[in-house]
C-alpha cells in the first residue's frame, strides 16, 4: 500500500542520445519541483520573517503556542504509543498466523487511508458525542472524549494506524521463522524470542513506520479540528493554532508555527532517508 | 550492537510512558487547582473578552475573593458554537451573537432558567451592519443598491454558522422592504427577494464567521465585506487600513450572554458564573465592548463614546422583521427567503 | 510457511484477539456509526441528502479537480520518475529525497504556504490577479494543493519498476533508429503502466478526502470552491449529522473502492512477476 523506498540512478544514460532532450526533460522535472515544493516554502519563510526575528521569537513563545505543541507532542506520542504496540501485534498476527477472516483483517488495515480526516472526525463525534452510541456509559462515567484530549488521540491514532503496520508486515515476511525456530529449538520462550531475535531483526522497518506515524500524527488537523472544539489552552494543537491564528490577524504566530511544523517535517524527512537506506542495507 | 539497541529502544518505551503519564497528570492537576470558567463566544468580540473583559473579571475576582480565575476561550460562528455547547462543549457561559443561538441551547434543555428575564433582556453589546470597503472606496459603494451592481466582489459569511451573517441578510432584507433601497419599492417582497438574490450573486466567498470573513478581506480578496462594525474597528486596531460605510439602513445588532445551566452546574461554577454575566453589565466592561468597536447598552456609556460611532438615519431592530423566531422560519427557515434565493442561484 | 509455533495455543489465541479488537474497535466501529448515521432514514434519507445541490457541486468540484490534479501528476511523476532514475544529475539524491516531502508535511501547512504565496496580497499572488488569474478562493488553488500533497504517489509507484527494467531493450530501439517518443510509448509504457496506474489511482483517492490544505485554500462558494470534505465540514459545523455521514458514505465507498483496485492491481502484477521469474 505504501509506496516503496527506491535509490536514485547510479546509470547516467537514458532515452535518446542527445543531450538537448535530457536536458530539457530534467529541467522540467526539477522546475515543476521547484515551484511546486520551493516557491510556497520560500513565501512562507518571508512571511515568518516579515517583521523580524524579535516579533517572531515573542510569537513562538507565547503561552498559547507553547502549550499548543505541547499538546501536538503529547497527542503525537500517545498515538505513536498505540499505533506501535497494537501495530506490531497486528503485523504478526497477520504474517504469521493463519486463520479464516485473515485476508478482511489485511484489507481493514488499509481503510484509513481511505477515510478522509473529517470524516475520521466525524466518526468519534457520532461514537462519542451527544447522541452518540457511546454517549449514555460514559455521560455516567463522567468521561468527555469528545472537546477532549483522549477523542483527540483517538482520532490521530486512528489515521496512522496502517504506517507501522505496512512497514513491518514486508520485513516480517522477508525475515522469515528460521531464526525464530532455531530460538525455539534452543529452549527461548516465545516472549524472550520475539524481544531477542524477532525485532532486533526487523528494527529498521519498526523504526521507519514509527517515524511516519509521528510525522502523521504531528500534522493532524482535520480530524482533531472537528473532535476537538479549538478551545485555545485546553485542546489546541500546533495545527489548530495556525487556523485559529490566522483568523486573529496574528499573521506571525500563524506562519511561524507553520514554518516550525514545516522546518520539523524536514528533519522528519532527513531521519525517514536515513531509515531507508538502513533499511535497504539490512535488506541485503 | 543489538543490546544496545534493545536497551535503547527499552528505554525509550519507558520513557514514553512516564511522560505520558506525567503529561496526563499535569494537564489534569492544572485543571483542577484554580477555579476555570469556560466561555463558549461568537467570533467577533474575540479582543474585547480576550484582551480586556476577562484580565479585568480576573483582577476583580482575585481582589474579591482573592482566588485566581483561570478562563477557557473558546470562539466560533455563532450557531457553530451553539451547536457546539449543545453537542458537549462544556461552556459555563454562552455569548453569542443573536438570540436565536441561545434559544437553540435552552430548547435543548442545557438552559432553564428565564434567561432573558433581566431588564437588559440579556443583551450585553450592540453593533450594527455596515460594509468595509478598500481605502478610498474606489468601487465608489456607498449604499445597499450598490451591492447589486455587475462586478461587485461581495465577501459575506455563511449563515449555517454564523450569526453575523444571518444579520447580515436580515438587515440587506429589511432595508430592502422598509423601502430604503433604490430600486425596490417599500413593502414589496418580490423585489426585496430579488435584490437578495443580485447581491448574493455577487458574494465570492462564504466564511465560517465574520471573523474570517473580514480576514479573507484583509487578505485583498473582493470589493467589499458585509460585516459587524465592530470587526471594522478591531480591524483598524490591528492596523489594517480599510474604509468603512454606514449605510442609510441598517439593523441593530444585539449580542445576547446567558449562563449555561447543565454545565455550570457541573462544574460548580455557578456563581462564579453569575458573577462574571454581572461584570459586564458594569460600565467598566460596558467600556471595554465599546473600546474594542461595540456600541454600549449603557445608556451613560454610550452617551461617552458615541463620537467613536456615527449615528444612523435609518435604525431599526429585528422586532421589523418580526423577531428572531419568525425570521428562522420565514427567512432561514426550509422554505425561507433566503434558503430559496440560494437554490435558485446554484441552477 | 506455517506457525510452527510450539508455544500454547493460548498465546497464540491472545494475540489473535488483540489484534483481532483493536481493528474491530478502531477502524469497524466507528466507520459503522457513520453508516449506520447516514442510513438514519433508510436509502431515501441518504438519496436526498447526496441530491442537496450544495452535496452534488462539492461532489463534482471534489470529483473533477482530482481527475484533473492526477492526470497531471501522473504525467509528470512518471517523468519524475524516468530522471530520477535514467539520468544522473547534480543535486539528484537531494530531489530523490525531497519527493517524500508530501508525506512528512503538515497538510495545513501546505495550505498556509499556498495562501501566503498566492493570495492577492503577495508579489506574485497581486500579478496574477491583475491577469485575472484567480487561484485562491477558486479551482486552481485547489488543484495546487492536491498536486503538492499527493506529488510522491506516482513517483514512488513508478521507480522501482523502472530501476528493475533493464535498459537493453530502450538502446535497441535506439540503435535501430527508433525516435524517443516512440521508444516511451512502445517500449517503457507497457512494462510500467501498471506501476502509473496504481500510483495514478493512490493519487486519485487520497485527493478525494484532502482537507487541510484545502479548507484554508478555497472559498466555500458551493459550485466553484467547495469540496466535499470541506461541505461534511460545513455541516458539522451546521449541526447536520445525517447529511455529513451521507455524504461521508459515498466518499468511503469510492475511496474503498478504489483502494480495493489498487490492491488488485498490486497482486496481479506480483503473480506476473512470479510467472515471469519461473
Amino acid at each position: 500500500m505504501l509506496p516503496s523506498h527506491p535509490e536514485p540512478a547510479k546509470t547516467g544514460s537514458g532515452l535518446g542520445g542527445a543531450a538537448i532532450s535530457r536536458g530539457f526533460l530534467i529541467a522540467v522535472v526539477v522546475g515543476y519541483l521547484l515551484v511546486l515544493l520551493a516557491g510556497p516554502l520560500v513565501a512562507i519563510v518571508l512571511e515568518a520573517f516579515d517583521q523580524g526575528l524579535a516579533p517572531l521569537w515573542a510569537a513562538l513563545t507565547q503561552p498559547d503556542v507553547l502549550h499548543a505543541f505541547e499538546m501536538t507532542l503529547w497527542i503525537s506520542l500517545a498515538a505513536v504509543l498505540l499505533c506501535t504496540l497494537f501495530g506490531t501485534v497486528v503485523a504478526f498476527v497477520l504474517v504469521r498466523q493463519r486463520f479464516i477472516g485473515r485476508a478482511f483483517l489485511n484489507g481493514l488495515v488499509d481503510l484509513p487511508f481511505a477515510v478522509s480526516p473529517v470524516v475520521a472526525g466525524l466518526m468519534y463525534i457520532l461514537l462519542f458525542g451527544q447522541q452518540g452510541w457511546f454517549e449514555p456509559w460514559l455521560e455516567a462515567a463522567g468521561i468527555k472524549v469528545i472537546f477532549n484530549w483522549p477523542g483527540m488521540v483517538l482520532a490521530t491514532t486512528f489515521v496512522a494506524i496502517p504506517f507501522v503496520i505496512r512497514e513491518l508486515m514486508p520485513v516480517l515476511q522477508a525475515v522469515g521463522l528460521d531464526q525464530e525456530q532455531a530460538a525455539h529449538t534452543l529452549g527461548a520462550s516465545r516472549w524472550t524470542t520475539f524481544w531477542r531475535v524477532t525485532l532486533p531483526s526487523v528494527k529498521w522497518g519498526l523504526f521507519y513506520g514509527i517515524v511516519l506515524t509521528f510525522a502523521r500524527a504531528m500534522g493532524e488537523f482535520g480530524a482533531v479540528l472537528v473532535v476537538s472544539g479549538g478551545i485555545s489552552g485546553r485542546t489546541e494543537t500546533a495545527t489548530l493554532f495556525i487556523f485559529r491564528a490566522l483568523d486573529e490577524r496574528q499573521q506571525v504566530a500563524g506562519t511561524g508555527v507553520a514554518l516550525v511544523m514545516a522546518a520539523f517535517s524536514f528533519s522528519i524527512l532527513i531521519v525517514m532517508e536515513l531509515l531507508k537506506s538502513r533499511t535497504q542495507e539490512a535488506a541485503q | 550492537m543489538r543490546m544496545k539497541g534493545r536497551i535503547r529502544r527499552g528505554k525509550e518505551w519507558f520513557l514514553s510512558v512516564v511522560i505520558l503519564v506525567l503529561a496526563l497528570n499535569s494537564v489534569c492537576v492544572a485543571a483542577s487547582e484554580n477555579p476555570t470558567l469556560v466561555l463558549g463566544g461568537f467570533t467577533t468580540p474575540r479582543e474585547a473578552y480576550g484582551k480586556a473583559i476577562i484580565p479585568a473579571f480576573q483582577s476583580y475576582w482575585k481582589t474579591k475573593t482573592g482566588q485566581n480565575v483561570m478562563f477557557q476561550e473558546s470562539y466560533l460562528g455563532s450557531g457553530a458554537q451553539a451547536r457546539a455547547i449543545i453537542s458537549g462543549f462544556e461552556a459555563d457561559v454562552a455569548a453569542l451573537s443573536l438570540e436565536g443561538d441561545i434559544d437553540k441551547i435552552a430548547e435543548a434543555g442545557l438552559i432553564k432558567h428565564d434567561w432573558k428575564g433581566n431588564a437588559k433582556k440579556a443583551m450585553v453589546s450592540r453593533s450594527i451592519v455596515v460594509f468595509a470597503v478598500r481605502k478610498g472606496n474606489p468601487k465608489g459603494i456607498h449604499d445597499w443598491a450598490d451591492l447589486s451592481k455587475q462586478g461587485i466582489q461581495i465577501l459575506t459569511p455563511n449563515p449555517k454558522t454564523s450569526g453575523g451573517a444571518m444579520w447580515n441578510v436580515n438587515a440587506l432584507y429589511g432595508a430592502a422592504l422598509r423601502g430604503q433601497v433604490k430600486g425596490v419599492a417599500k413593502g414589496d417582497a418580490t423585489a426585496a427577494r430579488q435584490f437578495l438574490r443580485d447581491v448574493f450573486k455577487n458574494v465570492t466567498v462564504m466564511d465560517k464567521g465574520a471573523r474570517e470573513s473580514i480576514t479573507n478581506f484583509e487578505r485583498g480578496v473582493g470589493d467589499v465585506a458585509i460585516t459587524y462594525e465592530n470587526e471594522v474597528l478591531v480591524g483598524r486596531q490591528a492596523g489594517q487600513t480599510y474604509d468603512y460605510v454606514v449605510p442609510r439602513s441598517t439593523i441593530l445588532i444585539e449580542n445576547p450572554v446567558a449562563i449555561v445551566d447543565k454545565w455550570a452546574e457541573k462544574h460548580k461554577t455557578r456563581e462564579l458564573a453569575q458573577a462574571f454575566v454581572e461584570f459586564l453589565w458594569t460600565p467598566e466592561a460596558q467600556r471595554m465592548f465599546a473600546k474594542y468597536g461595540l456600541r454600549s447598552i449603557d445608556p451613560a456609556v454610550e452617551k461617552e463614546t458615541t463620537k467613536l460611532f456615527p449615528p444612523v438615519e435609518d435604525l431599526w431592530t429585528i422586532e421589523y422583521l418580526g423577531g428572531w423566531p419568525a425570521v428562522s422560519k420565514n427567512i432561514f427557515g426550509p422554505q425561507g427567503v433566503y434558503i430559496q434565493v440560494m437554490a435558485e442561484l446554484r441552477r | 510457511m506455517t506457525q510452527g509455533q510450539r508455544t500454547s495455543p493460548w498465546g497464540r489465541w491472545g494475540l489473535r484477539a488483540t489484534a483481532v479488537t483493536f481493528l474491530l474497535l478502531m477502524i469497524v466501529v466507528p466507520l459503522a456509526a457513520v453508516v449506520e448515521r447516514g442510513f438514519t432514514d433508510g436509502l431515501a434519507g441518504l438519496w436526498e441528502d447526496l441530491h442537496a445541490p450544495a452535496a452534488m457541486d462539492a461532489l463534482w468540484l471534489t470529483l473533477w479537480t482530482a481527475l484533473l490534479m492526477t492526470v497531471i501528476n501522473t504525467v509528470m511523476g512518471t517523468l519524475t520518475a524516468y530522471v530520477l532514475v535514467r539520468y544522473r544529475f547534480p543535486g539528484q539524491a537531494l530531489m530523490n529525497a525531497l519527493v517524500d516531502l508530501p508525506f512528512a508535511f503538515p497538510t495545513l501547512v501546505t495550505g498556509v504556504m499556498l495562501v501566503v504565496l498566492y493570495g492577492p496580497q503577495r508579489a506574485v499572488g497581486g500579478w496574477l490577479q491583475r491577469q485575472g488569474i484567480e487561484i485562491i478562493f477558486a479551482p486552481a488553488g485547489i488543484v495546487l494543493a492536491l498536486l503538492f500533497v499527493t506529488y510522491p504517489f506516482v513517483v514512488r509507484a513508478v521507480q522501482p519498476v523502472l530501476m528493475e527494467l533493464e535498459t537493453e531493450q530502450e538502446e535497441v530501439a535506439y540503435t535501430l533508429g527508433a525516435s524517443p517518443a516512440w521508444t516511451f510509448v512502445r517500449v517503457l509504457l507497457p512494462a510500467i503502466l501498471p506501476a502509473v496506474v496504481t500510483g495514478a489511482l493512490l493519487c486519485f483517492a487520497r485527493a478525494l478526502g484532502e482537507f487541510g490544505s484545502i479548507v484554508i485554500v478555497a472559498g466555500n462558494i458551493p459550485g466553484k470552491s467547495l469540496t466535499a470534505p470541506v461541505h461534511i465540514f460545513g455541516e458539522i459545523e451546521a449541526g447536520n449529522l445525517r447529511a455529513a455521514a451521507s455524504i461521508s458514505v459515498l466518499l468511503l465507498g469510492l475511496s474503498f473502492l478504489l483502494i480495493l483496485f489498487v490492491d488488485w492491481v498490486q497482486q496481479r502484477r506480483e503473480h506476473r512477476s512470479v510467472a515471469v521469474s519461473v
